[in-house]
Order: structure tokens, then sequence, then C-alpha cells
């Protein structure tokens, strides 16, 4: 019995095929996330517990300031170990070796271009070389000597690659000092062939060189590692080194240095996972459309057929049962080859990774991975098969005499809920605007979901009049009119099989319109709040220590034309017990540049020991006029700062500001922006030549104005935008799936009615066209009502999110785009169905049953 | 011209399958059917009336022998020449599932023109929708009509385009003894009156009494004709091929 029920399943092999597909796509991606993640974590720890293999204690001085990469690991040392905290752990008891080191973030070398080398994540380290290269663990050099005079340096082989330079070359490296001229005295690298770590650049200099420019001044360190001797524990030794610094070092063991320096490079890489999954679960989301859709098909046409086993005395839940086992095994089988593909994926991302710089050994497959995907794809299919499958347990036995085309269920009751779930989305959503509910994520999430699962439900009452009012475009030849018709012909169909595509398509409308918002308000404010004509900009990815010297100013200032014009140092501190940026400027400059008002007190010129707090942190804090607030920096000591004013509410002015003589504690002693405002437009092409020249030197500084910061601001939205983009696609993929197999079905069910267009004339080419009518008015309206339900949500983010720094606008040339995306999928999506409709054997096709 | 018949099959051959389980469905079958008669092909279950029928209309390929329709020979053809042979010579009557739910019986009725991209002849066309006899029941769906309303209008359907011939398959083999009168007398009325030629192939001696002539098939031959048929004629020649068989 059960066999006779499965053995209809798998006479429709293409269609299982198309469903699984998607199953299969979503379960990749989703194990390819996974195993990768798991195998480049793996690499990581055992990288570093390979690299830490000789310290058993590590002494690092500790820092209040916050991290500026937010999670643990930064790799600038702004908290140094002095010279008589090292010797005193010299004869420390139970260590066999004590070794003070020297490394830090942020040398720079400068290219045979002329340019920075780039990073695009990993740091820049710079360090003192060991004492005796012989010994060492883990580094060997590959080529030349180790520095032996103050002017030399050995570089890694993968700055050397990169830089262009060997042996013998002149370099020039830009550190906590302006740019110095270095003679490679050799190349290292990692013993095993390794070249770097995860992809980090080093620059070894003598010791006093190395503590002078990555430190800031000589006699400090940045750690110092411990050995234990024999019989001594790394907990024991732990304790023992904290004994003797006292409170203001953190002592960790080897294994906890390990991971907190895995911990550090791989916040990047789980924002990457993590991203890839997220894409594999929405694809399993839109698969589930997509089997619902197959399985309420194929029941349908299995009507007959499963009337005739309850006339021969199945029950229902043998009905069920056999329905829900079906897609059980389409699941399983589905998910396992997914799995398996998703390993293949995974393997070829972790080689990837690997050419990049990743270590990396063989995938890592942990149990759960297998479990969870194959469990999430099997229950997804399932899951989606049991409305379906309820539906076959309800086939009345009278319904094999019957004619199986039943007359559609009216869909009043369908559209009467979703309305009623869309109402309860969007009075969420204005809750929450209205601030009447607090919870962020859940009424926003919550509202959303139910609008649209809400609008999945008021879809098929919408398809017809759609459909059909789009189709009067193709309406003026019989292929079009029927190609219309066809699509009317069962509303619920189209609408699902719409819904699928309309997921991508909401999400990425949503991220356009959330885009060009924050594109627009961009513009808006440079052209309302910022007077400046001319900008110095630091690039962004040379890291926190790049900049110029605030000094600089002096001689911009000097400059024929140049009105006013302010530097702005910025930097992580812990201000009022809070991580906050503040910024060290000229506070009366910035007042013009940047049309700044004062709220409470004044802004004028900051003394040492005042500050001026921007409208946010002044609300957050509770802060006044006449209170003070203290300050720690990163090198510096914790200072109390009076509060001088309070601005009003700036779009770009978003930080407190301080006197520059305050900021001697920051990171860096640099500046990274300049604003400067001109005398008249005529002189901004003279003042800018001026400016090159005089950051000539200095290849991290560019000169750069208003527009050319929107653009490049909107270049690297557009890019984001790109990439959500593309990882929408494979969405927008697996609802095509749907379409071609939607259509596929129907083909197949239309077959008599195919025969007789063929047996009374119509021909093949214009049978093409019937199907891709069809296929493209799904797309469409799937589109369209993506577009409306993306900028629906597009606006809220924006009204919920944007204050007024967003200025709502909607993208209608990404709109269109999207829109001729839909069509084309849809031409895609009726290949097939077309091909097989056109290649129908005309006497089969009136002959079949 | 008038001399051509409309169709006409020589000496054709059909053989479905190979080796053990090959069926000879036709057997060398010769035959003519004259412009403006009415001809029903009769015979036992699986004698081969469908397969010819189906030869003759250049739905199916044959293995040896030659099809005509009219002067065009269909044997040879390749798909675009058939199709343009259906849209132009050739109307079709099947037993069910004759029509396109998603269209109304007046548009049914036009589709082939449609998709032929001609216009109807206005005069022609009501000629035959007043044939039909569907009043204001035009502008229904098929699923809103009756079986027998149904297949008079597949019948007008065949009829709109004036083909050189039309091909009825038991064309009243799912409706009851008044519908299939109503859509005989439709069938015999569009030749008597408007001079169409039409081959239906049929199981119910009544039906064959409307047409002109009636062929016997047995086993892929032609066995037998009678000129102007009575539903008793029919009867009477059919058992004796019953008993020869
Ligand atoms: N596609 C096919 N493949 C194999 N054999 C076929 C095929 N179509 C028909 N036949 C065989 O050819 C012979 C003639 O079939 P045909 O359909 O022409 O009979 P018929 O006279 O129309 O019968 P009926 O009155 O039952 O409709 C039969 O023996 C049948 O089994
Ligand atoms: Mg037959």
């Amino acid at each position: 019995m059960l066999k006779a029920m499965l053995r209809g399943l798998f006479a429709h092999k293409l269609r299982l095929i198309l469903s699984a597909l998607a199953i299969i796509l979503g379960t990749a991606f989703m194990s390819a996330a996974f195993v990768s993640g798991d195998t480049i974590s793996k690499g990581f720890t055992d990288l570093f517990s390979t690299i830490n293999e000789d310290i058993d204690a590590q002494v690092t001085a500790k820092s209040d300031v916050p991290s500026l990469e937010g999670g643990g690991g930064e790799a600038l040392v702004t908290k140094v170990v002095p010279q008589d905290v090292a010797d005193k752990l010299k004869g420390l008891d139970g260590a066999e070796s004590v070794t003070p080191q020297v490394v830090s973030d942020g040398a720079r070398v400068i290219g045979k271009d002329g340019k920075v080398v780039a990073s695009n994540g990993p740091p820049r380290l710079g360090g003192a070389w060991p004492a005796n290269i012989n010994e060492d663990p883990n580094l060997e050099l590959r080529l030349g000597t180790g520095p032996t005079a103050p002017d030399q340096v050995v570089l890694s082989a993968n700055l050397a690659k990169s830089a262009g330079v060997t042996v013998g070359d002149k370099v020039e490296i830009i550190t906590l000092q302006p740019r110095r001229t270095f003679t490679v005295s050799g190349i290292s690298g990692y013993k095993g062939g390794r070249d770097s770590l995860g992809g980090e650049t080093f620059v070894y200099f003598t010791l006093p060189v190395a503590q002078e420019l990555m430190l800031g001044t000589t006699g400090v360190y940045s750690n110092v590692d411990i050995k234990a001797a024999p019989g001594v524990s790394q907990e024991t030794l732990k304790q023992r080194a904290q004994a003797v610094v006292g409170d203001g070092y953190t002592v960790r063991t080897g294994e906890e240095t390990s991971q907190e320096q895995a911990s550090g490079i791989q916040s990047f890489l789980s924002i990457f996972s993590t991203g890839l999954a997220v894409f594999g679960f929405l694809a399993l989301f839109t698969g589930a459309f997509l089997i619902f859709n197959t399985f309420s098909m194929l029941i349908a046409q299995r009507t007959r057929e499963l009337a005739l086993y309850r006339s021969f005395g199945a029950n229902r839940g043998q009905v069920l049962r056999s329905v829900l086992l079906e897609s059980l095994l389409l699941g399983l089988a589905a998910s396992i080859v997914g799995l398996l593909i998703g390993f293949g994926l995974g393997w070829l991302l972790t080689r990837l990774l690997r050419s990049t710089g990743f270590p990396g050994g063989a995938l890592v497959i942990s149990p759960w991975v297998v479990i969870g995907t194959l469990f999430a794809g099997t229950i997804i299919t399932v899951l989606s098969a049991l409305a379906p499958a309820l539906r076959a347990s309800r086939v009345a036995p009278i319904e094999a005499m019957r004619d199986a085309a039943k007359p559609d269920k009216p869909l009043r009751r369908l559209t009467t809920f979703g309305l009623i779930l869309m109402a309860v989305g969007i009075a969420l959503l204005i809750l929450k605007g209205t601030k009447t509910l607090e919870d962020n994520v859940l009424t926003l999430g919550g509202g959303c979901l139910f609008i649209f699962i809400g609008a999945v439900m008021v879809a098929p009452a919408l398809s017809r009049p759609i459909t059909g009012t789009i189709g009067k475009l193709v309406d003026w030849a019989t292929p079009g009119r029927l190609g219309v018709r066809n699509t009317g012909r069962n509303p619920r169909r189209t609408a699902l099989t719409a819904a699928a595509l309309m997921i991508g398509v909401t999400l990425a409308t949503g991220a356009g319109v959330f885009a060009s918002s924050v594109k627009a308000g961009l513009s808006d404010i440079f052209a309302s709040e910022l007077n400046a004509d001319l900008i110095l900009q630091t690039d962004f990815t040379a890291g926190p220590t790049a900049g110029f010297q605030p000094a600089l100013m002096d001689q911009v200032r000097q400059i024929p034309g140049v009105s006013t014009a302010a530097a702005l140092q910025t930097d992580g501190v812990k201000l009022a017990n809070r991580d906050e940026f503040v910024v060290a400027t000229d506070a009366k400059a910035a007042q013009t540049l940047f049309t700044l008002e004062p709220r409470e007190g004044e802004i004028r010129e900051l003394n040492s020991g005042e500050i001026i707090l921007n409208d946010g942190f002044a609300t957050k804090t509770g802060l006044k006029v006449g209170d003070t607030a203290t300050m720690q920096t990163a090198r510096g000591e914790a200072k109390d700062l009076k509060v001088i004013g309070i601005l009003a509410s700036s779009q770009v002015v978003t930080n407190p500001l301080i006197s520059p003589a305050d900021a001697s504690g920051f990171r860096s002693p640099l500046a990274q922006q300049a604003y400067i405002k001109v005398t008249d437009p005529a002189q901004i092409e003279p003042v800018r030549t001026q400016l090159k020249t005089l950051v000539a030197d200095n290849p991290e500084v560019s000169v750069s104005d208003p527009s050319a910061q929107i653009k490049q601001a909107t270049t690297f939205l557009d890019l984001m935008l790109n990439v959500l983009n593309v990882l929408l696609g494979l969405t927008i993929l697996v609802a095509v799936l749907g379409v071609i197999n939607t259509l596929l079905l129907s083909v197949f069910e239309r077959t008599r009615e195919l025969g007789l267009l063929r047996a009374i004339g119509m021909n093949r080419s214009r049978m093409g066209w019937m199907i891709t009518v069809e296929a493209v008015l799904i797309s469409v309206f799937g589109a369209l009502l993506g577009m409306v339900l993306g900028t629906a949500l597009g606006i809220t983010l924006v009204k919920i999110f944007g204050g007024n720094f967003l200025k709502l606008t909607i993208p209608w040339g990404y709109l269109i785009a999207t829109l001729v995306l839909a069509v084309i999928a849809g031409l895609i999506a009726a290949l097939l169905p077309a091909w097989r409709a056109a290649r129908l054997n005309v006497l089969q096709a009136i002959a079949y049953e | 011209m008038t001399m051509t018949p409309a169709a006409r099959a020589v000496e054709v051959w059909k053989v479905y399958g190979t080796g053990e389980a090959q069926v000879q469905a036709l057997r060398g079958v010769s035959a003519e059917f004259e412009r403006g008669k009415y001809t029903a092909i009769m015979g036992p279950s699986g004698s081969g009336k469908s397969t010819l029928m189906h030869c003759l209309a250049g739905l199916d390929t044959v293995n040896a022998g030659t099809v005509y329709i009219g002067e065009t020979q269909v044997t040879g053809l390749g798909d675009a020449g058939l199709t343009k042979l259906r849209r132009e010579k050739v109307g079709f009557i099947f037993q069910q599932f004759n029509l396109l739910p998603t269209l109304t019986a007046a548009e049914n009725i036009t589709l082939p023109l449609a998709i032929a991209g001609r216009q109807p002849d206005k005069a022609w066309y009501d000629t035959v929708i007043l044939t039909v006899g569907l009043g204001d029941r035009l502008h229904h769906r098929p699923s809103e009509l009756s079986g027998g309303q149904q297949q008079r209008v597949a019948c007008a359907r065949a009829l709109v385009s004036r083909p050189e011939v039309i091909f009825a398959d038991e064309p009243t083999g799912n409706l009851d003894s008044r519908s299939g009168t109503d859509v005989l007398n439709f069938l015999r009325d569009s030749v008597r009156q408007h001079g169409q030629t039409i081959v239906m192939v049929t199981h119910d001696p009544n039906a064959a009494s409307y047409a002109d002539r009636v062929v016997f098939l047995a086993d892929g031959e032609i066995v037998d004709e009678i000129l102007s048929p009575t539903a008793d004629s029919v009867l009477d020649r059919m058992k004796k091929l019953d008993r020869n068989a």
C-alpha cells in the first residue's frame, strides 16, 4: 500500500529534483559556512598554540580604554611594560626564561608605487628582532641577516613581496613617527614555509628602534613572555608573575594568550560565516515555499489516485503518513546531498582563504554541523509538506469518481486572515515608531514578519487583478492572451510561486531604500551643515595610528585664501565611565566649519581641562554645564574635564570635543582629518594645490572635498549593497527554480490542452511564447509585491532609525532594475517548461489521460 | 480541382513497436474522402480507426504509403508544414477535453483564427454561431456548459476556419443520446448546407447513419463500405463482420 503510494512520488522525478534543489542549495550554504568556519578556527587555535608553545605566562599592561576593534586582541599596544617591571620578572621563581618583547600594530611600509602597502584587516606589526634568531621556535631568517644598525630592518616575506623590495633595497616606513628610510637587511618567515599567521605583515627593527617607533619611547616593552621550568604549571607561573608585577598588569597563561590572539582575528571570520549561514537559511526559507507549492500541486494532481486508495479502504492516517513520509525522504535526501556539496564548498573556501594567508588543515566536520544541517533541511521540508499532506488526507473517496478539476475554493477567508495579520504587523510597527512599545528587535522583527506572512496570504486575491492588468501589455496576440489567462487560473499557485521571489526582492528593495536614504541624508548634511570647501583625509584603512601632525595646520592657515581650518584628532576613550569617541580640535574653528550652535553654555576655544559635549552624550549621561567628566585615554592618565558647553543637535559633530592639549594620551599623536574653508570659491583650486604639496610626503593623507567625501561614502554603501544583492541573488535563484517547477507542473497538467492547441494550428514558438508570458507574469508579480513590501520596509526602517540623519528617498532606478531583472528571471525560468511544451508530441498529448 | 478528394490515403502502413510486441495497426489502407461528403469510419475496437484518422490528419507519421489533404502531400512534411496544414486545411473534434477552460465559448470558437492571426469572415462566423445555437451562453466558460453544448462549441471551432476536412474521433462517445443527436445534426447540416467535408470515427450505428458513406475497418484493412447508410444496414454489416472475425 505505502509502497504503491510512494511509487506515485517517484514518478515525478524532475519536479522532485527541482524542489529538492532549493533544499540542497540552502543546506549546502549552511553547512559550508559552519564547516569552513570551524576549520579556520581550528587552524588558528592550532597555529597559536604552536607559536605560543614556549610561552607559559605572558605579562601585559592593563588598559581601561576599550579596544577600537570592539572585540579583544587589539594589536596596537598603548600601555607598555617598563624596563624595571621587566627586570623584576627576570629572576622569577619557576621560570626557565623571561623574554621581554616589543610588538605593536602600525608599521606601514611604502611600496615601490609610493603608496602604503595596504592591509584588508590584519594588523601591520612592527617589533624587535629576537636576540638569538637561531633559538627562536617559530621565526626563521629566509634571506640576509638580522638588523644590526638603527637603519636596518627585516621584513616578513609577504610584506617584502607586496612592497616589491628585497635584501639591500631602501624602504620607507611610517610608524608612530613620520616616514623614515631603512635598508632591508633580511627577509623572515615562519618555520614550515608559512609567510604569515593570518595575513598580517611584520617589520623587525633593532630593539631600541622598535621601542621608539612602535611604543613611543625606549626602555619599554609591549609584553614579557615567560617559559616555565620543568614541573611548574602555567597556572602557578601566572600567579607568581602576577604577585611580582601587581595590579596594573594582566598576566595570562600561554593557553589564555592563544585564545586571546585567536579571538581577535576570528571576530572578522565569524561575521563572514554568520553571513553565509544567514543566507543559507534564507535560501531554505524560500525553498519552503517551493516545497509547499510542489507538494500542493502534486497532491492536486493525484487527488484521484489518493481517492482511489481511500475507496480501497486506506484511512486518512495512512494517506497523511504516506505524504509526510515522502517529504521526509525528500528532505533527508536533499539535505544529505546539500551537506556533501557544503563540505565541498567549505573545502574550496578554506583553500581560497589559505591562499590569502589563513591557516587551516583538513576540513573540520563537527557532528553538530551534520546533525544541524540534516535536521534543518528535513524539518523545513516536512513542515512545508504538512499543509498539503493534511489536504491530501481529507480527499474523500467520492472524488475518485468526480472530475479532478474542482472549482477553486474561495479566497475570502484566506484574504481576510492575511489582512488581519498585516494590520497587526503594521500596528506593532506604529507602536514601535511612536515609542509606545520599547522592545526594539522583537516588535520590529515581529511586525515585519506579520506583514510579510499576511502579504503572502493576501497575494492570491491580488494575483488575478494584477497579472491581468500587467497582462494587458501582451494581450494583443493569442499566445500572450492565453498565457495571461493561464496565470490567473490558479491564484494560490501563482501567488505562492511569486511569494518565493517576493522574499529576496523585499529584502533587496528594503536595503536599497535604506541605502539611498542614507546617501541622500549624507548629501543633505554636507550641503546644509558642512561649511568647509576642502578636506584633508586619512585613508581609513591605514589603521588608528595613521594621520598627520596637528601642527601642520599652522602651515595650512598660512596659505593665502584659507579663512578657517581645523584638524580633528579622534580616538576612543573612557569618558564618564562610557566607551566613547572624542574629538580634539579647535572648537572655535569647528563652530564655523560645522555650523555648531550651543544648546547650553558656550562654544569657544577650549583650554586644557575643558570639554564641550554633543547633545546625545549629554542626554545619555545627564551631564550639565559646570559638571566634570573623567576621561581616560589609551596612553595617558585619567583627567577631569569641566563641561563648558553642550551642542545643539548636529549631524556632523556627534562626539564630545576636547582641547588638543588633552589629546596627548591618544593612541596616536596624529590628526586624521582637517576641514578647511576658503575666503571665496575662486580660491578652492589654488588652496587645493598648496595643500597637496603640504601632504605630498604623506601617502596616507589625501586632499579631498565634501563632494568627494560623499562620493566615497556612497561608493562604500553601494559596495555593501552589491554584496548584499549578490547574496540575495541566491534566494532569487531558488525562487526561479520555483517558477520553473510550477510551470513544468502546469505544462504537465495541461498536456491535453497543449496538444489541442497544437492540433488546431499553434506552432512551437508560439507555445513557448505562451509559457513565457506566464513565467514572466509570475516573476513580475512576485517582484512587484516584493518591491511594494520592500519599499514599505525601507520606509519603516528609515522612520524608525533615521531621525533626521536619513532623508527618505526611493531609488527609482534601482526599482526599475529589479523589475527588469524579474522579467529576465521569468524569461530564464520559462526556458525549460517552454521547451517541454513545444516538444510535446501532439498525438500523445491528445491521447493523454 | 473539384476532382481531387479532400483527403486521400494510398497504401498506408502503420506499425507500432518492434519484434514480439509489434502491432500492424494499418496494413496497406487506401481510401479517398470526397469533398462535401460526410464519411463514417467504423470497425471493432483496435481495428485501427483512430490510427487511420491520425495518419490522415498528419498527427502521426506512417511507415509506408502516402497521405494527401487536398493537393498537399502530408507525408514528409516537417513540423512547420504540419502546423500550417492544421491551421489552414484540417479541423479536429475529439471525444473529450476539447475546449480551453480559460476561454469563453466564443473565444474558443475563434481560437484557430486567432492562432493563425486571421480575421473571422463575419458572415460565415455568424452562420456558424447561429448553427451552434448557443444563444446567450456564448460568453460562458466551458465549465458552465453542458457536455453537448461543449461538443457543439468544439464543432463550431472546427468549422469556423473552413478547413478542407474535419476529423472527428468519436465526437458523441461521451454524450447522452439527445446531446449526441444535436451534435450529429450539426455536423450533417454543415455538410449538407455548407459543403463541409467530414471524416468521423464512431462505434454507434445510429451515428454512422447520419453519414453519406460508411467505411469498415478490421485488423488494419478496409473490408467494406456502404453508401447512404441507415442504422439498420450498418448494424447488419457490423454483425456480419463480427461473425467473419
Ligand atoms: N501508441 C501505440 N503504441 C502501440 N500500439 C498502439 C498504439 N496506438 C494504437 N496501438 C495499437 O494499434 C491498434 C489500432 O489502434 P487504434 O487506436 O487505431 O484502434 P481503434 O480502432 O481506434 O480502437 P477503439 O475503437 O478502441 O478506439 C491497436 O491494436 C492498438 O493496440
Ligand atoms: Mg480509437
